[in-house]
């Protein structure tokens, strides 16, 4: 048996922390020692306040205990995210994490219902999706396990307060053996040889030394960016915004399992609801808009008292052209960026541990495992980005620069084949690894108001009435059993209750739907 | 306003042409799609085989073409992988098997443990703890086993006499409503990307709003189209001869296809019900066809009954197998030669992609693009997979041979051994026939053995891992002992009519 790899991560926060707890939580000793450097000096950027289901595998994965981790970070539940003013002023969507309807006769839902529009009956793709229509009242239970029926069609991911959830990880992998030492980075040391990087040397002078360096320093990108010089590949031209304010704000009574996008002049606002309180931002390009402007839009609307000043955060969407590289893997913000408009953040750096677990090599560098490393994080980020890509460019805005722009520029050619092909026919391409299911992509398609011109033939193999019929039966069977269902509200406070939560009114209808 | 396609055309033959034609009529029929098949001389003989993948099952399952039927009527019989035999110098034959990815320990894949305790000193070789390998070996399967609860699921694949099974797929094309019309094509009229109409050697004139070319390397339409190219990958394939031939039937019947390599190419043995067919391919710098001929009984161990039928073998492929109105398929789209069973697995690739990207609009094919691309990287995904037989030979001193370890391989595949040689991981890309448990099997089978094991092995304790590698050893042999003989399986062949042919 080789010999454990010393780990040293560099940077707390979320990917730090996820990282740490990762290792630990799957790998046992004998496999790695794991100790994580952070400085209380250094604030936490902590803009991912929203998941997807995959953080639910994560959490499983590694042996974490779900009602305990909502209450140690004040979660709640989400069940897609409500854009708004996207498509075109006054348009609403919601991208789910479910699937619309069910196939019928072996061809995806979606050919049927082209097929009934353009026959006359313009059915709400909304309707057919269990857990948009549950969103509508704010209502929330766990998925069926039975795949059969109707309630099982969807899955959930959390919204929670990232700086509470590291502080529970912490605690987690520090109870299993991770090695935490305060301290600020102030030199880097290069193997001569193999230009690997040899240690860390901290402000109060201590060396330390390890295998295998994880950098989680965030934008600095300490040892990815600064020492080994790895080139940043810029993609600001397709995802101009580059700053955003965030503010907390008073709990109010919209307690929605969703979290809200709004687009904005310059951007996009999201409203992110706690249990002790409701998160806000404003995502925004500087390009196309002020800094003062923002703040203001930001605090002009807010449903509940501000509860401190916003805070600054600024970013350029890319992503360096390695992730690992040498024998150090950059995991989070220090490998790259892509704004939280679909709460990836926190999934890419899940994809990079389990990956980098599932790669754990035995000398501190392979450069196939770095490759095949590199080959999947890689796909994650290109296919997220043009996710990302289509919600700006899918746009009939004509209020403001920001909208023209994005509607106007050259995107990438895996997005415009996607684009040419949806738009003639509704095929979605699924892929083997990667971001996003097709489900994923037909809400944001259809919701960005590009419907297909054409459905799958096979579709005519079925009656028309029948297909109606079935049609209207399945949205009935979603809205009976959705009424079934108890609210978001109860829900969190009969499962995961935090010391902290909030007790808002006991409304039940979302404010102004 | 779109206009709905609404009539089809496939010109070709044999299995290419018949299970389109009965493909797209079974899908579009009831919608209003006509098909007819301009059917050109079949270029089967009676020895011809055509053996297949698991996944021709789930095609004839969509047909409603019953298993058990099928292989009644086409003296056909089940098989579980391919034995590959004289590949690799002085090491043991192995049994691809078709099996799904056997579940692993703690996440971790068998393969890692059995890398681990093979450097340990075990001696057990890896196909025997694949379910569906060790069947194969003892000639047994179970058709209709609940093997919900096994840990792996052994599939199988099957081999058809070719006359017969073309017969039968055009029986029920016939019957599903596809019309036929004889006689070679004289003029293709082509205007722009789009072909008006052809021209049949009677004179007859024949117009579709859509055109599929299934007439195997000749390409009768797709050469007409502009644009239209084919690449060659001789370079990595090397045989361009096939010979074909047939002997007597194998008793007790393998419940596998034997692969087994010589000097200039491969051999294999395809049992039948009621002969064995088989398959020659080779390379014609190095041995003529009557030099095969005579060496086959030889290599073969067999008498040859019947005719023997040489011809030529081109692998390579269209980038563009669907331009304007015209789409190829099969051989026409992705020449192979047989290794693995890929031949009609093409064919079956093709078509349902046509029938998922049937066009909407007979005035604008878009979905020609997609149907390129996922073809173009399913094709390249399964020639990969064979050169990867060639390259891991180790037949020493043999030019054919030493040529095809030294060769530079196609980026994908030298990426992919790359991967498994550092750690036994499959890099799996979009598109791929054969699965990680399929690349595994041939790439241990062959020798490329892992350098390192995954570390995750060693979160189970030692003891651990041997005993549960034992508990796999006996539950498979006590799976499979419980399981009948192949030949119990297989109904009395009905008496073979060609009369529809």
């Amino acid at each position: 048996m080789a010999k454990p790899l010393d780990v040293v991560i560099v940077g707390g926060g979320t990917s730090g922390w996820m990282s740490a707890a990762a290792l630990v939580g799957v790998l046992k000793p004998n496999i790695c020692r794991v100790r994580l450097i952070e400085s209380d000096e250094i604030g936490i950027v902590g803009v991912g306040e929203a998941t997807l289901p995959q953080m639910r595998d994560f959490n499983e994965a590694i042996g974490i205990i779900e009602p305990e981790m909502m209450a140690a970070s004040n979660a709640t539940f989400k069940l897609g995210i409500d854009f708004r003013d996207w498509g075109f002023k006054g348009s609403r969507y919601n991208h789910p994490f479910g699937k619309h309807g069910q196939p019928l006769s072996g061809v995806a839902f979606h050919h049927h219902w082209v097929k009934a529009r353009q026959n006359g009956h313009a059915f709400d793709l909304d309707d057919f999706s269990y857990p948009i229509v549950a969103c509508r009242t704010n209502r929330f239970e766990f998925p069926a396990k039975d795949p059969k029926v109707i309630n099982a069609t969807y899955s959930y991911a959390y919204q929670f307060d990232a700086h509470l959830y590291s502080k529970y990880l912490r605690g987690f992998a520090e109870a299993r053996g991770v090695v935490r030492t305060e301290g600020m980075v102030v030199d880097v040391t290069r193997d001569g040889e193999s230009g690997n990087v040899a240690s860390v040397t901290l402000k109060s002078g201590e060396v330390v030394a390890g295998d295998l360096f994880i950098d989680c320093s965030g934008f600095r990108s300490l040892l990815m960016g600064q020492t080994l010089e790895v080139p940043f590949e810029d993609w600001s031209k397709w995802l101009p915004c580059d700053r955003a304010w965030a503010v907390p704000c008073e709990r109010s009574e919209d307690f929605h399992p969703y979290t809200r996008s709004t687009a904005r002049e310059g951007g996009w606002q999201w409203r992110i609801p706690l249990q002790h309180r409701t998160g806000n931002g404003y995502c925004f390009s500087s390009s196309f808009i002020s800094e003062d402007e923002a703040h203001a839009t930001l605090l002009a609307n807010l449903d509940g008292k501000a509860q401190a000043d916003p805070r600054m955060l600024r970013f350029k969407a890319g992503r360096r052209t390695h992730s690992w590289f040498k024998n150090c893997i950059g995991i989070g913000l220090a490998s790259g960026f892509l704004e939280p408009l679909e709460s990836t953040s926190i999934y890419l750096v899940q994809v990079a541990v389990m990956n980098l677990i599932r790669l754990f090599p035995r000398v501190p560098f392979d450069p196939v495992l770095a490759a095949e490393f590199n080959r999947l994080v890689d796909v994650e980020y290109d296919r997220v980005r043009d996710f990302l890509i289509l919600h700006y460019h899918a746009n009939s805005r004509d209020d403001s620069e920001l909208w023209r722009y994005t509607r106007n520029m050259e995107v990438p050619d895996s997005l415009k084949h996607k684009l040419k092909i949806f738009k003639h026919r509704g095929h979605i391409e699924a892929y083997k690894d990667g971001l996003f299911a097709p489900s994923s992509w037909l809400a944001v398609l259809v919701g960005q108001g590009v419907v297909p011109d054409g459905y799958e033939r096979l579709a005519d193999n079925m009656e028309f009435t029948d297909l109606i019929g079935r049609m209207e039966e399945l949205r009935g069977r979603i809205q009976t059993r959705v009424d079934a269902m108890p609210s978001h509200d109860d829900f969190v406070r009969d499962y995961c209750p935090s010391p902290s939560a909030v007790t808002a009114p006991p409304a039940r209808v979302e404010v102004g739907a | 306003m779109s206009r709905p396609v609404n009539t089809v055309v496939v010109v070709g033959r044999d299995a290419a042409a018949w299970l389109t034609a009965f493909g797209l009529r079974y899908a579009f029929g009831r919608t209003g799609v006509a098909v007819t098949v301009v059917e050109l001389p079949s270029m089967l003989s009676p020895v011809d085989v055509y053996p297949s993948l698991p996944t021709l099952g789930g095609l004839h399952g969509l047909l409603g073409v019953d298993e058990r039927e099928a292989v009644a009527a086409c003296a056909g019989v089940y098989c579980l992988g391919q034995r590959f035999a004289n590949w690799s110098g002085g090491s043991a034959p192995f049994v691809h098997a078709y099996d799904t990815q056997p579940i692993g320990l703690n996440n971790v894949s068998l393969l890692q443990y059995w890398v681990k305790a093979r450097g340990e000193g075990l001696a057990i070789a890896f196909d025997d703890f694949s379910l569906g390998a060790t069947m194969a070996k003892q000639g047994r399967i179970e058709l209709d086993a609940d093997v919900s609860d096994s840990f792996s699921r052994p599939a199988h694949g099957y081999q058809f006499d070719a006359v017969a099974y073309v017969a039968m797929i055009k029986q029920r094309a016939l019957r599903a409503g596809v019309t036929v019309m004889a006689g070679g094509v004289g003029a293709v009229k082509v205007e722009g990307e789009r072909i008006t109409s052809i021209t049949l050697a009677d004179g007859r004139t024949v117009e579709a709003d859509l055109f599929v070319d299934a007439s195997g390397a000749e390409a009768v339409l797709m050469r007409h189209m502009p644009g239209d190219g084919f690449e060659s990958w001789s370079r990595w394939l090397a045989c361009d001869r096939m010979l074909t031939a047939s002997g007597q039937r194998l008793d007790p019947l393998p419940a596998y296809a034997q692969i087994a390599a010589f000097q200039a190419g491969w051999i294999g043995l395809y049992p039948l019900q009621d002969r064995t067919a088989i398959v020659a391919c080779y390379d014609s710098g190095k041995l003529s066809d009557g030099e095969m001929l005579n060496t086959l009984p030889v290599l073969t161990g067999m008498r040859l009954q019947g005719e023997a039928v040489a011809s030529a073998l081109a692998p390579g492929y269209r980038p563009r197998p669907w331009i304007g109105n015209c789409v190829a398929i099969g051989e026409t789209a992705v020449a192979l030669e047989p290794l693995d069973a890929v031949s009609l697995h093409i064919v079956q690739t093709g078509l349902s992609h046509l029938i998922s990207f049937f066009p909407v609009d007979a005035d604008h094919m878009l979905e020609a693009g997609v149907y390129n691309a996922g073809l173009a990287r399913h094709a390249e995904n399964i020639r990969d997979f064979q050169i990867a037989h060639y390259r891991l030979n180790q037949r020493r001193d043999e030019p054919f041979w030493d040529r095809a370890r030294e060769m530079s391989l196609p980026p994908t595949l030298d990426y992919k051994m790359q991967l498994f040689s550092a750690r036994g991981a499959v890099a799996l890309y979009d598109d791929e026939a054969f699965q990680a448990s399929n690349w595994a099997s041939i790439f241990i089978g062959h020798g490329l053995m892992p350098r390192a094991y995954d570390p995750l092995v060693d979160m189970l304790a030692h003891d651990d891992q041997v005993m549960q590698l034992k508990r796999m050893l006996s539950f498979i042999a006590q799976e499979v002992k419980a399981m009948p003989a192949l030949e119990s399986q297989l109904r009395p062949a009905q008496p073979r009519t060609n009369a529809l042919y």
